[in-house]
């Protein structure tokens, strides 16, 4: 799959919010490629700019923004440039679908399951009534439910249920990426190892892109091709997950790796002390400085960010192009 | 945090037994006709060491939250006993309640719900006190001091006049346990203590409780749906299925060998960060678990159990194997291994 071409090119994307006591950076200066067929799990702490980034690239903004900027390259075409209604018409659901935080609660009490999914493909696709009744059923099938429940009402499924017909709504007008936050946090663990196997499955016969956001780095390693560590509202690290379960370059993705409790394997746990910083007034320098052990006197400059192969990427001054660690 | 070698403690005394312990709820249809029973918790008996923690893991809607809540006391009990100390709940007058729960303490799982937002830390920590008669200022203030102390939530003087608000979550998690602290407790409920917190903050949460523990020999009931967080922390785990606790092992065995279908599939669910798990699909059963209305006859699992044997599962409720001496399984599998 190495050889698939680049379907989304996010460059210096920053997303800033106006708020009384300042704007609030929450995605500062966010670069990265993601090849068409691979998953980019995208993880952090809460209030690290995970769904902010999302937000950014689907444009679905509040009013309260201050600085939004940078290039977004999706399938060749330079997204950024559409205006609001283009976008709309185009982009958002046609080519990029998403499934928010806690969706599966947002379906309409009242309304048929089967009414619901196919009001998308009504606006966006233009298809008839018949269509996308027949394209629904099929969407259905891929992601697991008996076809009959479309004529439910919500509160007839469960919440594993109501998460699989969400993703079915999102794929339902084929889209080429699909953004996921947390899609599977607020379900019980045997409904959401099935939900990744459902995922899985899709992203193997269908070959859809995802974008998986999620604080949970034991799941995200279910579905990931790729990794990125956000904190403080910078991408710290983006790296091949092959190579970064293993080997975890920044040193705030290796403590981050290092207080994940395992289930196999006995390892001793460690927490990181202190908090993040405020996005409102930034440190200067590296946003992690504060907590991290590695730090030295570079550390107050915004590091660089260095390319270690096709492995990872880096925004941390311990690392140069060769790899190398320079202070041990 | 020490290894997953804790194991089970020898020749300590009981502070918790469980005697077939149910907690049914009652539902009411149009008001007053009596549609059922809801059998939240139908039949649980285990005894809690001095010291020791278990685990109580299983998902939504098992009734680990109700086996904790009818501990409490906030749940009446339909059948069955418990005895703390030694001393049946159920002969205990409005007094002895009084002092039976300022000897537990409750930590509850979402922090910011559980403290009072008009309250500040030093109210929040002063009212369990004033409500179990401790009345002098200078032992109120000691005590305030010993457990902030204690929680890590230091400099003490700029934590006091602050309100929940102003404390990040892993802050009023920390607040939450200095109140449940703050009366010298003997044993914690600690309901999924660390579900609402970012992984950083929840390994510092648990071995704060773990030095707690060392430090008042606590007796933890440490409730959970997450099974990667219990080997760091509990001696014995128990598995919740449908009311029904159905796996009661040490620690150290059940990570050798779930033996029910149940736990074995809650481990088979689990994942740990691996690249490798990309490449392969999780064999978990479909299905949802039962109605605690309508239980299915037999064991509560046997509808989505691949392990099923036909006439007897779907038949008959499994008591108790014990296969080993420190693991049990409610499960027919077992019947000629006990």
């Amino acid at each position: 799959m190495s050889d698939q071409k680049v379907l989304l090119d996010v460059q210096n994307l920053k997303l800033y919010f106006r708020t009384q006591a300042g704007p609030v950076q929450a995605v500062d200066d966010v670069s990265f490629q993601l090849k068409a067929g691979h998953t980019l799990a995208v993880v952090g702490e809460s209030g690290c700019g995970k769904t902010s980034l999302a937000k950014a690239i689907l444009r679905l903004l509040p009013r309260n923004i201050s600085t939004y900027t940078g290039s977004i390259l999706f399938d060749g075409k330079d997204i950024m440039k559409y205006d609001d209604d283009e976008f709309r018409r185009e982009i958002r659901w046609c080519e990029i679908a998403s499934v928010p935080q806690a969706s599966m609660n947002s379906l309409n009490p009242v309304v048929r399951i089967e009414d619901q999914l196919i009001e998308p493909l009504l606006i966006h696709e233009k298809m008839s009534k018949q269509q996308a009744r027949a394209r629904v059923a099929e969407v259905f099938e891929v992601v697991g439910l008996p076809v009959d429940f479309l004529q439910r009402y919500p509160f007839e499924l469960s919440g594993g249920m109501r998460q699989r017909a969400i993703i079915a709504m999102a794929l339902a007008s084929d889209p080429k990426l699909v953004v996921l936050d947390e899609p599977s946090s607020a379900l019980d663990l045997l409904s959401q190892a099935n939900l990744m196997n459902v995922l899985k499955k899709i992203k193997h016969e269908i070959n859809t892109t995802f974008i998986l956001i999620t604080h949970d780095i034991g799941t995200a390693s279910e579905l990931a091709d790729e990794v990125a560590v956000m904190y403080a509202g910078k991408m710290v690290e983006y790296a091949s997950a092959q190579y970064f379960y293993t080997d975890a370059h920044h040193p705030y993705s290796q403590k981050l790796m290092a207080s994940v409790p395992t289930l196999r394997e006995d390892k001793e746990l460690e927490f990181i002390p202190g908090q993040p910083p405020s996005l409102i007034n930034p440190p200067t320098g590296c946003r992690f400085a504060a907590r991290c052990e590695k730090k030295f006197d570079k550390c107050s400059m915004q590091p660089n960010t260095t390319h270690l192969g096709n492995r990872a990427t880096v925004q941390c001054w311990l690392f140069d192009e060769t790899g190398e660690v320079k202070h041990a | 945090m020490p290894s997953l070698a804790k194991t089970l403690p020898q020749e300590q005394k009981a502070v918790l037994r469980i005697e077939d312990l149910h907690t049914w709820f009652e539902v009411r249809r149009m008001g007053f006709f009596k549609a059922g029973d809801v059998r939240a918790l139908d039949g649980a008996s285990f005894e809690l060491y001095e010291g020791e923690t278990i685990s109580i893991v299983g998902e939504s809607g098992c009734g680990k939250s109700t086996l904790a809540k009818t501990i409490l006391g906030i749940n009446h009990i339909s059948k069955g006993s418990i005895f703390f100390e030694d001393q049946d709940l159920s002969t205990l007058d409005k007094e002895g309640w009084k002092r039976y729960r300022s000897s537990i303490g409750y930590i509850q799982q979402d922090p910011y719900g559980a403290l009072p937002p008009f309250m500040s830390v030093q109210r929040i920590l002063e009212e369990p006190m004033k409500i179990n008669g401790i009345k002098d200022k200078a032992e109120q203030k000691k005590r305030i001091r010993q457990v902030l102390e204690e929680v890590k939530l230091a400099p003490i003087e700029d934590y006091l006049p602050k309100f929940p608000h102003m404390l990040s979550g892993g802050q009023q998690q920390r607040l939450v346990i200095a109140r449940a602290m703050i009366l010298d407790p003997k044993m914690l409920i600690a309901d999924e203590p660390v579900s609402m917190l970012d992984a950083s903050v929840r390994v510092e949460i648990l071995q704060l409780l773990q030095a707690l523990q060392r430090r008042h020999n606590l007796a933890i009931l440490y409730i959970t749906h997450d099974l990667s967080t219990v080997r760091y922390f509990s001696e014995r785990i128990f598995a919740m299925y449908g009311g029904k606790i159905i796996e009661k092992s040490s620690t150290v065995a059940l990570l050798q060998q779930p033996l029910h279908p149940y736990t074995a599939a809650l481990f088979e669910a689990t994942s740990d960060p691996d690249a490798e798990n990309l490449t392969t699909f999780k064999d978990v059963p479909a299905g949802e678990p039962p109605s605690l209305m309508n239980p299915p006859r037999g064991c509560r699992f046997h509808p989505r159990c691949r392990k099923i044997i036909k006439g007897l599962c779907d038949q008959e409720m499994p008591p108790e194997f014990w296969v080993r001496k420190d693991h049990a399984a409610a499960c027919w599998l077992y019947k000629d291994k006990a």
